[in-house]
């Protein structure tokens, strides 16, 4: 239908579409532009064509960042099948329980530079998880797990999966509680066992929550940082265990002073996000035709 | 109140053999309890093991086999020596000044923005919309270089508070949420509004604002937790002690007191406790809040 | 933060005498102290009157009392405010740090200062405020770590020596004057100075491992012997750190190696100097006699932690970070030796600790140089040995008698012979183009062969190849 043309619609978006372009399209903009110069944010850019990026292809650090990366997101499934089973187990009545639901959420908002620090301690040479298992007498020598190159990259995604737990079963939880009572009644005339009640009205009564929880925390898994910072005390880890993309990108750009370097990461970042998106949304059309 | 509350779910209770049925009530109440208790332990042990520390004196070893718990050289001292050096209270002002402040903004400017998109015609809406979807994908760290040039040339608030809060005004991701919310109202509210010759300022404030109020809680909530728990930026923004916010201030604490575990188990579990409490005593509404971001 | 593992060896006896906290050191090595005096550089009428404030400095009657006779820098900018920044000396400094300043500002009447400490992530901080345009006109950079010549190469810091009257620059050891130049340049003042020694735990070294504080190891080639009889008996492993901002730097004083070509177009420091370097710590890492997570981090307090908790049996420092040790366990603090750090293949004593510099276009050079100055100046030097184990820079500090006087305390164990030991601190490591790019090569190669079963040779002609195509 044909309508005078209004400025109202315009309006109303003008100060989100001010606030996205100056800080997410202009800088997307300036970060291609930089990925092309030497550039340390102190003196001009210089322009320098695709240097960074033939840089960046033999750059055995960046190869490794981007492996994290990608290795970073098995902490996805895992936290959705956890957070999914936190969520059934306390979604009853029992006294307390309100209680329970509240510690578990403590990781969640301690922040995650609060429950680094805390990490750190546990997985110190000296510290509680050697002290017990030296007690135990599980081990006969303390493990130096943080310079232990091929643990630090699965205890920051054990970090990541225990500090997210609480919070996705927040989520979860009210999913199931928004699904009606007759389903599960029906199941049970049906001859289900509780195992199979949840498998057969649970899981699909959670469908959207669980696409929701999807996309945000492998989205928050491709960009990890907090968690390295605190865990290798800013090393990004012997080796570059632990060093990630947004990690490096970091270092490049405020540790090294390599600017338009770190630029030229950053672009590969959008490149690997958009990537996986694509195929996230491929993924969730092909099971939404299937159900 | 104990056979109520050893119910599981709430399924129709049989009347044959109640007494049977009450005892394995109880037997799988107990044994939830301790399920709980398990996870619990999972979640909470890293900070009680800091709070105990927090407590402990010169006097108490920290390491040994097997790890020592309880304080026996018990002390306040480590507070007092995280206070005196950091100014702790000043962390939590600003971190709250911040988060409040983004929060409200943003759930402004975000609403804002989602109702045209939502229940508006336009030339370019559709166009609009697919460019703010994009940008859904822009890892914010991305933009963090160029940031940082605007922060220090263009608006000149590197270190301080409001280099926290500009950047971060209109997010892709809630004018999405709140554009599914508006979605859900019924047009003939709106119409009948339109009738009663309201603007559409009033519509969107009187109207659908009232009726998407969980879908604002819960972006409200996602706003502020991501923002309270914000460190990388804030912390490339913020160098003075007394503009830093928590996670940033924690940071230098640890830096501050190093070789000192006991201070800085002091210091963490300042800043922990008292965010812990909050949500403990807002944990009903959040639950809520986080139900009306997604809906079947 | 840490300080170099040279010393010199005459002087073993002296300290370990200290150590065993018996009886006063013998004062006969660096009884030198007032013959030096006549030796010092001190031409310049300007600091040659500035003798009486360091007398009356040592008295500390009236420790905010200036003096005009500081005022050394001319032409010093009116109404200027400096920023400042220090590394690691607030809260315990404070009051030093601020009546210094108070006294810095009365004998410059109109420079206001403004003074801000940062601690570990000092570096972050400092580079974002570079980037930002925001540095503090006056930075306190330590040189152990080489960070003074990393911020010279890029051109951030201003040169000193035509900015500085002759005469003032006499006043400071030639040696450290000169330790860190970049392209011939100096860029700092030096400021206090430590001397490297090794905290022993007696009860994990001596009770435990049966080894002898008094015949800690001479060479730093001793220390695999050493940490492999600690992790027999003991079961706990050496606290060693690598130097891993400036790694060509260690390698040149602790192995002796010739890390650039004399023209400086091309790294040499795969040689067998450099692999042997290399190895003994890859040997280390292998027998498990080393905490990986120290050895490698950038953190000087990481170490100091372990060491305080009573986990490890040495550790070297400053005897500046004695009184961390004391305040974190006592116990262990009663049950500590001090003796000589090991000197590496290179003999050399080694270079010093920490330097003021400043930012190449502050607004103020005068003031900033002014301020520069007067925090190295021989009375604030002395003040501030007076409050801890760190020593002056200038010959005339040390003619203040608190530095004849008897330490009482283990942790001033050094001060007798400081003097001696400092004033031959000199800089042997070349001036390295793009120095925190090449570090990083090197720390890669340096992990590898440490962690990753590279060998080392393998690993530092691999890293050679990389730091010469950089600087091409």
């Amino acid at each position: 239908m044909p309508r005078r043309f209004s400025a109202t619609p315009y309006l109303f978006l003008a100060p989100a579409l001010l606030v996205i372009g100056v800080f997410i399209l202009y800088p997307v903009a300036s970060v291609v532009f930089y990925s092309l110069t030497d550039y340390d944010i102190v003196r001009p850019p210089v322009f320098i064509g695709l240097e960074n990026y033939q840089r960046l292809f033999a750059d055995a650090t960046f190869w490794k960042a981007l492996t994290n990366s990608i290795v970073y997101l098995v902490a996805t499934p895992i936290i959705i099948v956890l957070s999914i089973a936190l969520a059934i187990a306390v979604n009853r009545r029992l006294r307390g329980v309100q209680l329970f639901r509240a510690l578990y959420y403590v990781p969640a908002v301690s922040g995650s530079i609060a429950i680094g620090i805390s990490w750190r301690w546990l997985f110190d040479r000296n510290g509680v998880i050697n002290g017990v298992l030296l007690w135990l007498g599980a081990i006969r020598q303390p493990i130096q797990w943080l310079a232990e190159p091929s643990l630090v990259l699965p205890i920051a995604i054990l970090l990541t999966i225990w500090a997210g737990i609480g919070y996705y079963a927040v989520i979860f939880l009210a999913g199931l509680q928004n699904i009606p009572e007759e389903l599960y009644d029906a199941a049970r005339i049906d001859g289900c066992n509780e195992l199979r009640k949840h498998w057969h009205v649970s899981l699909p009564g959670l469908r959207p929550q669980i696409v929701f929880v999807f996309i945000i925390s492998s989205l928050a898994a491709l960009k990890v940082f907090d968690e390295i910072y605190v865990l290798t005390n800013r090393t990004g880890g012997i080796l570059d265990s632990g060093t990630t993309m947004v990690f490096y990108l970091w270092k490049q750009a405020f540790v090294l002073s390599h600017a338009g370097y770190a630029s030229a990461i950053a672009i590969v970042l959008l490149v690997l996000t958009l990537g996986f998106s694509i195929v996230n949304v491929r993924l969730l059309e092909r099971g939404t035709d299937t159900a | 109140m104990d056979g109520v509350g050893a119910m599981e779910l709430p399924l129709p209770v049989e009347t044959a053999r109640p007494r049977r049925r009450r005892w394995r009530g109880r037997v799988a109440s107990t044994l939830w309890y301790v399920l709980f208790t398990l996870i619990a332990l999972v979640t909470v042990f890293p900070f009680a093991w800091i709070l105990l520390t927090s407590f402990k004196g010169p006097g108490d070893i920290l390491f040994a086999v097997p790890p020592p718990v309880i304080p026996h050289d018990w002390t306040l001292a480590n507070y007092g020596k995280v206070l005196a050096a950091l100014p702790v209270p000043r962390f939590f002002l600003n971190s709250i000044l911040v988060s409040v402040t983004l929060t409200a903004l943003n759930v402004l400017v975000t609403s804002l923005a989602a109702y045209p998109l939502a229940k508006m015609h336009f030339r370019g809406r559709d166009a609009i919309f697919y460019l703010l979807l994009a940008t859904l994908i822009v890892p914010v760290q991305l933009t963090y270089v160029p940031s940082f040039v605007l922060a220090v040339n263009v608006f000149g608030y590197y270190d301080s508070l409001p280099a926290l809060v500009f950047p971060n005004l209109a997010s892709a991701f809630n004018i999405f949420l709140m554009r599914q919310a508006f979605r859900g109202v019924p047009n003939d509210l709106i119409d009948a509004a339109r009738v009663d010759g309201a603007q559409e300022l009033r519509i969107w404030w009187q109207v659908l604002m009232p009726i998407v109020r969980p879908s604002l809680a819960a972006v409200a909530i996602f706003t502020f937790v991501t923002s309270w728990n914000d460190f990388l930026w804030p912390s490339l923004m913020l160098h003075t002690r007394d503009e830093m916010t928590l996670p940033v201030g924690l940071a230098a604490l640890q830096g501050y007191f190093s070789s000192d575990f006991r201070s800085i188990a002091a210091g963490v579990t300042l800043t922990v406790v008292p965010i812990l409490v909050f949500f403990v005593a807002v944990q009903r509404y959040f639950v809520r809040g986080l139900a009306g971001a997604v809906k079947g | 933060m840490k300080t170099r593992k040279h010393l010199a060896l005459g002087l073993a006896a002296v300290l370990a005498v200290g150590a065993c906290q018996s009886s006063a050191p013998a004062s006969s090595g660096p009884a030198s102290a007032p013959a030096s005096a006549v030796t010092s550089p001190s031409a310049a009428p300007s600091t040659a009157e500035s003798a009486s404030p360091t007398a009356a400095a040592s008295a500390s009657a009236a420790p905010l009392a200036a003096d005009p006779a500081e005022a050394v820098i001319p032409n010093v900018e009116q109404g200027a405010t400096v920023k400042f920044w220090t590394f690691y000396l607030s809260p315990t400094f404070d009051d030093y740090i601020k009546a210094t300043i108070a006294r810095f500002e009365q004998t410059y009447p109109g420079v206001k200062v403004d003074w801000e400490d940062h601690q570990a992530t000092f570096q972050d901080d400092l580079k974002g405020a570079f980037a930002a345009g925001s540095a503090p006109d006056v930075i306190n950079l330590s040189v152990g770590e080489g960070w003074v010549s990393d911020y010279a190469t890029k051109d951030l810091l201003l040169p000193l020596d035509d900015k500085v009257p002759a005469a003032v620059k006499d006043i400071y050891y030639p040696g450290l004057w000169k330790e860190q130049l970049v392209g011939g340049k100096n860029y700092q003042f030096p400021w206090y100075q430590g001397i490297s020694v090794e905290l022993i735990n007696k009860r994990l070294y001596e009770q435990g491992a049966g080894l002898s504080a008094a015949d800690f190891p001479k060479t730093v080639d001793g220390l695999p012997q050493v940490c492999q009889t600690i992790k027999d008996k003991t079961g706990t492993v050496c606290d060693i750190r690598l130097t891993v901002s400036d790694l060509l730097s260690q390698m040149v004083y602790e192995g002796n190696v010739k890390v650039m070509s004399d023209d400086g177009k091309s790294f040499t420091f795969d040689s067998a100097d450099g692999v042997a370097w290399l190895k003994m710590y890859a040997d280390m890492v292998k027998a498990g006699t080393v905490d990986n997570t120290i050895l490698t981090t950038n953190d000087d307090r990481v170490g100091l932690l372990l060491f305080s908790a009573g986990q490890a049996a040495f550790y070297q420092t400053g005897p500046n970070l004695i009184r961390e040790v004391k305040s974190n366990n006592s116990q262990l603090y009663g049950d500590l030796a001090v003796v000589p750090a090991p000197v590496g293949k290179s003999g050399v004593v080694g270079k010093g600790l920490m330097g003021i510099s400043v930012k190449a276009d502050t607004k103020y050079p005068n003031a900033a140089i002014a301020l520069a100055q007067y925090f190295t100046n021989p009375r604030s030097m002395v003040e501030f040995a007076q409050q801890v184990a760190v020593y002056p820079s200038s010959a005339k500090a040390y003619e203040d008698p608190f530095f004849a006087s008897t330490p009482s305390a283990i942790e001033d164990s050094a001060r007798p012979i400081a003097k001696d030991i400092v004033s031959k601190y000199a800089d042997i490591v070349p001036t390295i183009p793009k120095k925190a790019d090449v570090n990083d090569i090197v720390l890669h190669a340096v992990e590898d062969a440490l962690f990753n079963n590279v060998d080392p040779q393998k690993a530092l002609t691999e890293a050679v190849a990389k730091a010469n195509a950089l600087i091409k």
